[in-house]
């Protein structure tokens, strides 16, 4: 199997290589063998990169330890699960990871374009080519997963206990999917560049791949906020460490992008604006595999310390140099079709969302790499640490959030006094409302104000929205329910947008209300003893030590209460694993979480001894839970864009239809 | 339109100027120096008055913790060391020999009070080898 893999990946290489200078030429002479062999090579290079996925997992669960990787990742004792997980655990699986979920896309991409944009297919698939075969050539030739040892051990080192979370199964997979994702948009725009067609085609492309690769990092991002909620054991879920912000970086731009596209296609501005963005967020995507990837910055996670750093910073050149090159080739051809007309328009709200993302990007950028650029001026390594980025970022995400509530719903071009006071008076006076209430009730902290006040507006702005559309729908005769299920359905894009934002509103409430009022308490108590945090009280009741197949567990049973009623019992846990291997850590904290709407009450077992006194950590954060609720609604909105639409549906078979007339007549010919 | 484009450029001029405030008053104001415990010491006594962060390895044997999460230890770059005085959350990758960060003062009493302790962990891709990681922080 482990030859399989090797040969599947060399391969792949030859192939991947053939297929970028098969689909140049099939471009440059519009020769259709070319073309259709070049893709033929691309759905090879996806068979064989699967092959050799399967080997390594294979190679995984079967316990190979004759392979290097197999056996700095895992141990006999871990189970199935982890056993496959381990597969993007190390260096060498990551890429081939990356490799092969590229050889998936570019196989997507490749089968839903078989018949269209025949001049501008080619030089898309030449981009992805390219990009695949330095990935392959990564994993083929520097960093391989099949790397064998010179002797097998008895037993591998095992696997990091912090990464056996099931969150850590779905995590780096869903971010991968993101990272990569950005590819092909990327793709896309070169296609554009390179074949000078610059018209509606590639950017309705883009726009779709890009909405998916977005959703893909935004859950990403939120998932591994939680497994660090879950696993870290400090209480909180983002601390802007390094690799968030490598995620973080190119899913602003690509929220941007999202934004500006409409413009683009509405009123035919901001051409050369998006392909900068495009540029710039695959950019981002591949600096962001780079410092998890080449440990140039020095982060929590610690990194590994590879020949790959080299390759990649050469690669990331070539890649800016060349897109920028083509674009200012092509600059001409990206001229804008309108201008802006008032300040007061959808045109200009759209403008500032995307300068002030594009300006958040671009201050996590300098916040991430500030230790190596003042290490450069000054000879002296300086972090910023999350303060820096806290201030930074939290006006301008407040910024943002009045203009989710202001772009959609004011008029293009120059919008009237009237257009402003039938969207925005119930809104803005619901969002001040809610901001003089919470002061009243006793909420100081102008921050959280602000904030709540601006979900509350565009709260209303977005439901003022379904309910119009609603009203007219039902005025006709059809009930709510269906009215409104219409409305959705017939207005995808839109509606499926509003719902990503309401999803945004419920993550951005859940964040101002853990990060502005968290309570923390730390207790020593003996059996019997309680402690009180708000409305909460905890009897230690007792500590009980116990050993499974794979780990000694000391357990503290904590009864809880709210004020006398009882809430039943939460299991705070340290656990020793029994085999150490070389692993890095044998122990683990295992925090106790009660969750609901209103707060988590997360609890740590700091510290024990023998005598059965134990040391607490009992944090109460409020509303996180509504994070994760918001997660779920922004991929339900994601959801509804991506779904196709019966319109698109139809117009897709007559292209089909008609492209095949026009084939048979030209074979005729 | 030239009164509109105007409008346009004091907006972007002034979106452009608040990050730039944003941006200084914030590296001004969180900036932490990082050090090795060779460079701390070197920077004795003006180094008592800033908030500086020191990586080193955690000293075998060193490390003392009581029951209400007091911790002591020692960190070192192989060739000199100091003392570490901590209060706070402890993360499971700490022990003997890992690669600890802290963030805190360093007092005239020659102990450093650290408010963040940071072990080198999880998603760690690949072996550690303390040889290479020293260059690398």
């Amino acid at each position: 199997m482990v030859e399989t893999g090797s040969i599947c990946l060399f391969l792949s290489f030859v192939i991947s290589v053939y297929t970028l200078f098969a689909s140049l030429v099939g471009g440059k002479t519009r020769k259709r063998e070319f073309t259709n062999s070049a893709e033929n090579g691309a759905l090879a290079v996806f068979i064989l990169l699967t092959i050799a996925s399967g080997s390594l997992i294979h190679a995984l669960l079967t316990r190979d330890f004759s392979l290097k990787y197999v056996s700095s990742n895992i141990s006999r004792d871990l189970p199935t699960l982890y056993s496959i997980t381990a597969f993007w655990a190390g260096q060498a699986g990551s890429l081939l990871l990356w490799a092969w979920i590229l050889s998936i896309y570019t196989a997507l991409v490749v089968l839903l374009n078989r018949r269209k944009s025949r001049e501008l297919m080619p030089y898309v698939l030449a981009s992805l080519a390219a990009i695949s075969s330095f990935f392959i050539y990564l994993v083929a030739f520097v960093e391989s997963p099949f790397e064998k040892l010179p002797f097998a051990p008895d037993d591998g080192r095992g696997l990091n206990p912090l990464l056996q979370n099931p969150y850590m199964a779905i995590h780096p997979l869903t971010l991968y999917f993101g990272y990569v994702g950005v590819t092909v948009p990327f793709a896309f725009a070169m296609g554009a560049l390179l074949s000078g067609r610059l018209g509606d085609e590639w950017i309705r492309n883009s726009r779709k791949w890009t909405i998916l690769a977005w959703t893909f990092l935004g859950i990403g991002l939120l998932l591994g906020a939680r497994w660090a909620y879950l696993e870290l054991g400090w209480g909180g879920y983002w601390a802007w460490d390094p690799v968030e912000n490598a995620a973080f970086m190119p899913w602003l731009t690509a929220t941007a992008f999202l934004h500006s596209v409409m413009i683009q296609e509405k009123k035919g501005m901001l051409k050369k604006w998006n392909m900068a963005l495009i540029i710039i967020t695959f950019f981002l995507a591949l600096f962001g595999t780079f410092i998890t990837r080449s440990g140039i910055i020095s982060s929590v996670h610690s990194f590994a310390q590879s020949n790959i750093g080299p390759f990649f910073l050469s690669f990331i050149g070539f890649i800016l140099i060349f897109s920028f090159g083509m674009f200012t080739l092509r600059l001409d051809q990206l001229k804008s079709e309108n201008r802006y007309d008032s300040i007061l328009s959808r045109e200009s709200a759209f403008l500032f969302n995307n300068l002030i993302f594009l300006a958040a990007a671009f201050s996590v950028f300098l916040g991430t790499i500030f230790p190596i650029v003042s290490e450069a001026i000054k000879g002296e390594k300086i972090l910023v640490g999350p303060p820096y980025f806290n201030r930074v970022n939290v006006p301008m995400g407040l910024i943002l959030i009045l203009l989710m509530g202001i772009g959609p719903l004011i008029s293009w071009r120059k919008a009237s006094q009237e257009n402003l006071m039938k969207n925005f008076l119930y809104p803005s006076i619901l969002g001040i409302l809610t901001a003089v209430v919470l002061f009243l009730v006793g909420i100081r902290e102008a921050v959280a104000l602000i904030s709540f006040g601006l979900c509350a507006f565009v709260a209303a702005t977005i439901f003022i929205e379904f309910y119009r559309g609603t009203k007219v729908r039902a005025k006709r005769g059809e009930n709510y329910l269906l009215a409104l299920y219409h409305l959705i359905s017939r207005n995808r894009r839109r509606y499926g947008g509003y719902i990503v934002h309401v999803g945004v509103i419920l993550i951005v409430i859940g964040i101002t209300a853990s990060s502005a009022f968290v309570t923390q308490k730390e207790a020593t108590l003996k059996k019997g003893e309680s402690i009180s945090v708000n409305h909460y009280t905890l009897r230690f009741d007792e500590l009980n030590q116990y050993t499974t197949e794979m780990k000694h567990v000391t357990a503290a049973k904590l009864s809880v209460f709210n004020s006398e009623r009882s809430l039943g019992v939460i299991v705070p846990e340290k656990n020793v694993y029994k085999y150490e291997g070389n692993r890095d850590i044998d122990n683990e904290t295992e925090v106790a979480l009660r969750s609901t709407f209103k707060d988590d009450l997360y609890v740590i077992l700091t510290n024990f001894d023998g005598n059965g006194t134990a040391s607490f950590r009992v944090l109460i954060n409020p509303m996180v839970s509504w994070i994760w609720a918001g997660g779920i609604v922004l991929a339900l909105g994601a959801i509804v864009i991506m779904w196709p639409s019966a319109r698109e549906r139809r117009e897709e078979a007559v292209v089909r239809y008609s492209v095949e007339i026009s084939e048979e007549g030209t074979a005729k010919v | 339109m030239s009164r509109g484009k105007i409008k346009f450029i004091i907006a972007i001029a002034a979106i452009a100027l608040t990050l730039a405030y944003l941006v200084y008053g914030g590296v001004k104001d969180t900036m932490v120096y990082y050090l090795t415990v060779e460079e701390l010491k070197e920077r004795i006594p003006s180094v008592y008055k800033e908030k500086v962060r020191v990586s080193g390895t955690v000293v075998p044997g060193s490390i003392k913790k009581d029951i209400d999460g007091n911790l002591e230890f020692k960190i070192t770059d192989g060739d000199q060391s100091i003392d570490v005085r901590y209060k706070g959350i402890i993360p499971d990758v700490f022990r003997d020999g890992v690669q600890a960060v802290v963030e805190g003062t360093y007092t005239p009493e020659n102990v450093f009070q650290a408010k963040i302790l940071l072990a080198k962990c999880p998603t760690k891709y690949e072996p550690a080898n303390p040889a290479n990681k020293k260059e690398s922080t």
